[in-house]
């Protein structure tokens, strides 16, 4: 059991545990992941049964991913928490066990002070003992790699939280439209535009978030990078898309009518006359005998939008390519194609509280975490009549700092000890 | 501007031959002539890469030519200033040609100037790639470091303290590098969620950044275990280089994701 216990609290354990992390890595980024059963029978017709029994098509979801990354927690919390202790101890005696060192360095008594003189410049902190002084910084610097370790825990536990607990929907709503989700929040869309710049196209929507407290935030246009958070909610333009309009005016009465065509309709007043709507082309080719192509995808605006349609008048079908501004009536309804309508797709999302701050709090942490592992490293420098040694946990710059500046004549630390 | 910066990449090429000939035949004033013209070459290249950004009005770092070219500039400056404070012109024979070759991979890019695409426009873009050239950059010379370390302990009276150094720096430059990957891959993350909803995606960019970051997090544990050796440590440094350019460049040419940017 306790053998057990070590090996799961051992440096070698995360070791492997990474390494195991790297190799799926690896293979997750060299097998296109989240494809169909069939994607991967056509591209990988000899290794599909592997790939799908090995679930090597969603390996970052798969269970011994998951599992690697339940065991890497596991050895975080031994190698941070149950490490605390004994670092904090180690800490506690560092300046006596630096004292019981040999002097590694000679210098002459003037050279010594000149180093006196240099620690105190460089603000250590200085401890007289029995027949030495020990010069200590960033004493701090030990508590690094907890900090560090431990960032990384909070780092993975935040992570999987705020990459699964949110709920994300994706809607579409015309300008002028809103949007109610489920607890009552409003989300009113009143514009949208497709920005042309250069050539790089950019879509902005102006929207306003009112939750159902009826709280509402400001009114502000919103495009990648930049969503509306309010709330719980943020709001992303996701997508774009385009729809057909057409006005129908009834000749009987007079009456007329403004209709969004975004999926194959029939419009019609008795179910028999009518209008079949089939589909909106963004442009069309013409050659010189006048037949048209329709060319069916671009990105961005509709250049020359064209409406496929079928006129059922009475029993007859007579398909029809309409154009914006032109009519067509059909017995007492006249339908006037009108310039095609964007409108934005919208992506909201709901994060229960905290979760975010709490990922961008082990985010900072890691950093300073980090930063004070590697930058304020702890020193301890002895110094006696006769010299001078540095000690640490990583020694190695103050060593080389101290030997540029003061020279001295280094003893073996071999011979020394023999 | 094109002539701009054939001409720092002449003066690396320069100076990267001199470096050469200079070592090959002992010839210290070689070995200096070539010193002063790749700082020559530095000093120019941070010419051309304020008056790229000048022109295009932005930070110059948006496609693979900028990008690369800054990672040649930020290996150069690393090189002149690692070789300065730690007094290592051991490290020049290698971390010269390094930065050449990053320079060579820029200079086959597309160069023209494309406006920022909106994706690109947001106050991260400068942390996240920013830190990505100081990263990448350290890693390499770090590398070049592993691999002096690895030409010079193949001599039978290596200087130890020599070795010593060229294993400490190789360290420190991961350290750095490192602390600069984390960054990278935090920024990308808040970024990502800004952008695209999500603070992770898997994507095969951001799964190499990790890989990458695993690979010297493996580094730094294996330094820190008495068993391994530094001729280990230093050859592992030096492979982890090509992983460092499999990220840079290998992802964007061989994988298919959301950071393909043109
Ligand atoms: C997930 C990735 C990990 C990262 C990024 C990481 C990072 C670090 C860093 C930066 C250091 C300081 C190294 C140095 O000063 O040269 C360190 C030290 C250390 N790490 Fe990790 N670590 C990770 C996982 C682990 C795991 C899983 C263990 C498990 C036991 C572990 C155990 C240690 C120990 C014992 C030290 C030495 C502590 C000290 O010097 O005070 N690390 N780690």
């Amino acid at each position: 059991m306790k053998k057990l216990f070590n090996f799961l609290r051992s440096m070698r354990f995360g070791i492997i545990l990474l390494i195991l992390i790297g190799i799926f890595s690896v293979i997750g980024t060299v097998i296109p992941q989240g494809n169909s059963p069939a994607w991967y029978a056509e591209n990988y017709p000899s290794a599909h049964g592997l790939i799908m029994a090995l679930r090597l098509n969603s390996i970052f979801s798969s269970w011994y991913f998951i599992v690697i990354l339940v065991l890497l927690c596991v050895n975080l919390i031994f190698c941070s928490l149950l490490r605390i202790r004994s670092v904090t101890k180690a800490a506690g005696d560092e300046s006596v066990r630096t004292a019981l060192l040999p002097i590694i360095v000679r210098l002459s008594p003037e050279g010594v002070q000149a180093l006196e003189d240099h620690l105190e410049a460089i603000h250590c902190r200085a401890e007289q003992m029995a027949a030495c002084t020990v010069y200590s910084k960033n004493r701090f610097g030990r508590y690094g790699s907890f900090i560090t370790h431990l960032s990384i825990l909070l780092v993975i536990l935040t992570g999987a939280a705020a990459l699964y607990l949110p709920q994300v929907k994706d809607y579409t709503c015309y300008s002028g439209s809103s949007v109610v989700l489920e607890d009552g929040t409003r989300i009113e869309v009143f514009d949208f535009h497709i920005e042309d710049l250069s050539g790089r196209l950019d879509y902005s929507s102006n929207i306003r978030i009112t939750l159902s407290d009826g709280r509402s935030s400001e009114q502000r246009n919103i495009k990648v990078n930049y969503p509306l958070a309010f709330g719980r909610y943020k709001v992303y333009q996701q997508t774009y898309g385009t729809a057909g309009s057409v006005t129908v005016t009834n000749l009987d009465n007079g009456g007329s009518d403004d209709m969004i065509l975004d999926e194959k309709s029939f419009l019609s007043l008795d179910g028999v006359s009518g209008l079949w709507y089939l589909a909106l082309y963004p442009d069309y080719l013409e050659d010189p005998s006048g037949n048209i192509t329709l060319v069916s995808s671009v990105t961005g605006h509709y250049t020359n939008p064209v409406y496929e349609v079928i006129s059922v008048s009475d029993g007859v079908y007579a398909p029809v390519l309409a154009f914006p501004g032109e009519e067509l009536q059909i017995n007492s309804l006249v339908f006037r194609f009108n310039e095609p309508v964007e409108y934005p797709g919208l992506r909201v999302k709901e994060t229960p509280p905290f979760i975010n701050a709490m990922l961008i709090f082990s985010f900072v942490l890691m950093t300073a975490g980090l930063y004070v592992t590697f930058f304020c490293e702890p020193v301890f420098i002895k110094v006696s009549p006769e010299g001078y040694t540095a000690a640490g946990p990583r020694p190695e710059r103050m060593r080389m700092d101290l030997s540029d500046r003061f020279g001295g004549f280094e003893i073996d630390e071999k011979e020394e000890s023999q | 501007m094109k002539a701009l910066f054939f001409t720092v990449f002449a003066l690396y090429a320069i100076s990267v031959v001199l470096q050469f000939t200079g070592t090959a035949f002992k010839k210290d004033k070689l070995l200096k002539a070539a010193w002063y013209i790749f700082m020559a070459a530095c000093a120019l290249h941070l010419v051309f890469i304020i008056v790229r950004g000048i022109s295009a009005k932005r930070l110059p770092l948006s496609n693979q030519f900028e990008f690369a070219n800054a990672f040649a500039f930020g290996a150069a400056v690393f090189t002149i200033a690692v070789s300065m404070k730690m007094k290592a012109g051991w490290l020049r024979s290698v971390a010269m040609p390094m930065a050449l070759l990053i320079m060579t991979y820029a200079a086959l890019q597309p160069m023209e100037i494309k406006d920022l695409m909106p994706a690109l426009r947001s106050a991260w873009f400068g942390v996240h790639i920013g830190s990505a050239v100081l990263a990448y950059s350290a890693f390499v010379i770090a590398g070049s470091a592993g691999l002096r370390y690895i030409i010079a302990s193949r001599k039978e009276n290596a200087d130890e303290k020599m070795l010593k150094q060229m294993d400490y720096l190789g360290y420190r430059l991961v350290t750095f590098g490192f602390l600069f990957l984390t960054v990278v891959i935090l920024s990308g993350a808040i970024w990502a969620e800004q952008a695209w909803s999500a603070f992770w995606t898997w994507d095969p960019k951001e799964v190499w950044a990790l890989i990458t970051w695993i690979i010297y997090a493996l580094y730094l544990h294996l330094r820190l275990r008495r068993k391994s050796n530094e001729r280990f440590l230093a050859w592992f440094l030096f492979i982890a280089v090509f992983v460092v350019f499999f990220t840079f460049a290998g992802v964007n040419t061989l994988m298919h994701g959301l950071h393909t940017y043109g």
